[in-house]
């Protein structure tokens, strides 16, 4: 009997221990999400949003002082005196982007913040995991909403008139910016994780969980052509020099002509490219999960490339003729580095 | 190892009944926690009788004998233990070992139900790279549709009623009742109130609902559903083997008789098995043989 109750009693406490650590992964993993203005690079990572200086790392204010349970990973947005930043538990506000004080908060909002937010000709465009895309003001008012049927991962993209969703429902909307109002949406056969890009000739492109990249007319939405791959594309397209650049999760990297989806080039890389590529002067980085960058030029032959410890889930962010590079599940997560040779520039160390 | 062996399959079974259900993913959650709970019930019927043989040894007389016997003497005590376990035909690890078993089970099943409620880029990346090749249209399946009934799956549950300023967390209070109401319809009455062991597990009884309610109230609600099917169908599994103590949640019921051996042993240890002691001296081939456990617990709670 006894030997019975003590026996219940431990693997009571054994589960209980176990439930516990395995909620150790639910607060959401992700990667720094990095933006930059001339001399500062913002990164969210974790529990708090840094502002770095780009000349020697040092920090300038962190938010919040205490650190909470709050986690922050959507890239920051400055604009007209803001920089908008958006957790995982539900918070949209605003800091100065000089010192870090908190200007307001937004809470209406169900989901995660996991894209950045946009922000044209004064609106601020907010997707959230809520299936949502929110319109405020500068103040942080509610303009307009616009719903979608799932989830909102993707940062939108404007030509000042409409706004470009891209949401987890298969679907990219075209809204009109000024009311929010649905002008067309197209279903592109699968979920639509990362943002469309936007050509200044007024084409997107996007790629889809369907494994296809499609050329879309933004006036009508009509489809101006379609690519099938053979793996994932779990990334957003770089374009450049008219071509568009990506790579798939089975380590293969693209080249295709943006006017017609024709074969440019296409190479092995042999680690999953699961990040925005980046346009340097000499060519094209692909980030690798294996945590590696490689550098192409636009011809496809090798430049150079850099491995660090962890992962890179993201394409690193231009700043003059540095990259900053966020890196998730490593030692260090923010990296400032020679675009031209991948060299460190410093490696930025967060305050205890 | 862990993955390949658990999350992978658990993972894949999920997705393929919320496939076959339509994508829905509460029924899908449901189905899939049935099925399991069907699956381990032949090692959960092993432990229940493995504990009951457990149970009927604390009431034999030759052991009570044996303990008076060499209280002194650790060690011929436990000799004489494993003998008795032998001539009585007792596996001591009969009670503990299927849920042994079963545990990883269990969560495993956790962790298919968080992972497939993929609410990160992160995490969707992982779903994708458990799903078997050619097993499911993954361009189809993704995103789940994480909405049952009033809540979404992937997020803690709130029910916002008109008029009401804050949303009622009513999964998390289903879960602390029926977390609660398994614990006490599971639990065998412990014939001895100061025993220590009982106490922890009351103890036990009362903290077990408390933290689960926690989990519930702080995590996605989908865990929430899938604690609560898994309460319903475990009280109804021990309920269709006989073993629920119906008297310990409802206040009318009769309460199951103690034995009288199991109120002897409740006694001071020395008075008790004296008397058993001398009971079994006056008649030392006497033993009663063990019965058939499921019988004999069936008997005690009449």
């Amino acid at each position: 009997m006894r030997y019975k109750k003590f026996t219940t009693a431990l693997l009571v406490l054994l589960s209980a221990l176990l439930l516990a650590s395995c909620t150790g992964n639910l607060s959401g993993t992700s990667w720094p999400g990095i933006s930059t203005t001339d001399d500062t690079i913002y990164v969210a990572y974790l529990n708090r949003i840094y502002a770095v200086r780009a000349q020697d790392g040092s920090v300038v204010w962190q938010y919040p002082d205490k650190a909470g349970r709050e986690t922050y990973f959507a890239a920051p947005v400055v604009a007209d005196g803001h920089l908008i930043a958006g957790d995982y538990q539900n918070n949209l506000f605003s800091l100065d982007p000089g010192s870090g004080a908190l200007q307001w908060t937004f809470s209406e909002a169900k989901g995660k913040w996991i894209a950045s937010p946009l922000v044209v000709d004064g609106k601020i465009l907010a997707p959230n995991g809520d299936a949502t895309l929110y319109a405020l003001d500068l103040n942080g008012s509610l303009l307009w909403k616009f719903p979608t049927k799932r989830a909102l991962w993707s940062q939108p993209v404007s030509d000042g008139q409409h706004v470009y969703q891209a949401s987890m429902d298969h679907r990219i909307y075209a809204i009109d910016l000024n009311n929010g109002s649905e002008i067309w949406s197209v279903d592109l056969g699968g979920a639509v994780l990362y943002s469309p890009i936007l050509s200044e000739d007024g084409v997107l492109y996007v790629s889809s969980l369907a494994r296809n990249l499609v050329a879309l007319n933004t006036t009508d939405g009509s489809v101006l052509w379609e690519r099938n791959f053979e793996s994932d594309l779990w990334t957003q397209p770089a374009l450049a020099n008219g071509n568009l650049f990506f790579g798939d999760t089975k380590g293969l990297v693209f080249a295709v002509s943006a006017a017609d989806g024709s074969d440019v080039w296409s190479q092995a890389i042999n680690e999953p490219v699961l990040g925005r590529p980046t346009e340097i002067t000499e060519g094209i980085i692909f980030p690798t999960e294996n945590g590696s960058l490689i550098a192409v030029n636009f011809k496809g032959e090798r430049l150079w490339s850099r491995a660090f410890e962890g992962a890179i889930y993201t394409g690193p962010v231009k700043i003059g003729d540095t990259l900053a590079v966020g890196i998730a599940q490593g030692k260090e997560f923010l990296k400032l580095i020679n675009a031209s040779t991948g060299q460190d520039v410093w490696t930025f160390v967060a305050p205890k | 190892m862990w993955e390949a062996i658990i999350i992978k399959p658990f993972t894949n079974a999920l997705l393929f009944i919320y496939n076959i259900v339509g994508g829905n993913f509460g029924v899908a959650i449901i189905l899939f926690t049935i099925l399991i709970r069907l699956i381990t019930h032949p090692l959960m019927v092993k432990q229940i009788k493995g504990a009951q043989g457990m149970q009927e040894l604390q009431k034999n007389p030759e052991w009570l004998q044996i303990q008076e016997k060499y209280k002194g003497d650790k060690e011929k005590l436990a000799q004489e233990q494993m003998r008795l376990y032998k001539e009585l035909g007792i596996n001591p690890f009969a009670s503990c070992l299927p849920t042994l078993i079963q545990f990883p089970i269990i969560i495993g099943l956790y962790q298919a139900v968080i992972a497939a409620l993929a609410s990160t880029p992160v995490d969707l990346l992982n779903l994708l790279r458990n799903i078997y090749p050619g097993f499911l249209n993954v361009a189809s399946l993704i995103p789940l549709n994480s909405k049952f009934l009033w809540m979404d799956l992937g997020m803690p549950e709130r029910l916002n009623i008109p008029g009401i300023s804050f949303g009622i967390p009513v999964l998390v209070v289903i879960v602390v009742i029926t977390t609660y109401v398994q614990s006490k319809l599971i639990a065998t009455p412990s014939a001895n109130p100061k025993d220590q062991t009982a106490a922890m597990t009351n103890a036990m009884n009362l903290y077990m609902p408390i933290f689960m309610g926690y989990l519930a109230y702080t995590l996605a609600s989908g865990l929430a559903l899938y604690f609560i099917a898994s309460n319903l169908i475990g009280i109804l599994q021990y309920a269709m083997l006989g073993k629920v103590n119906w008297a310990n949640v409802i206040p009318w019921m009769k309460k199951p008789e103690v034995s009288p051996s199991m109120k002897s042993a409740a006694k001071p240890a020395v008075k008790s098995t004296t008397s058993t002691a001398s009971k079994s001296r006056s008649k030392p081939t006497a033993r009663p043989p063990m019965k058939p456990a499921s019988k004999s617990g069936s008997k005690s709670k009449k």
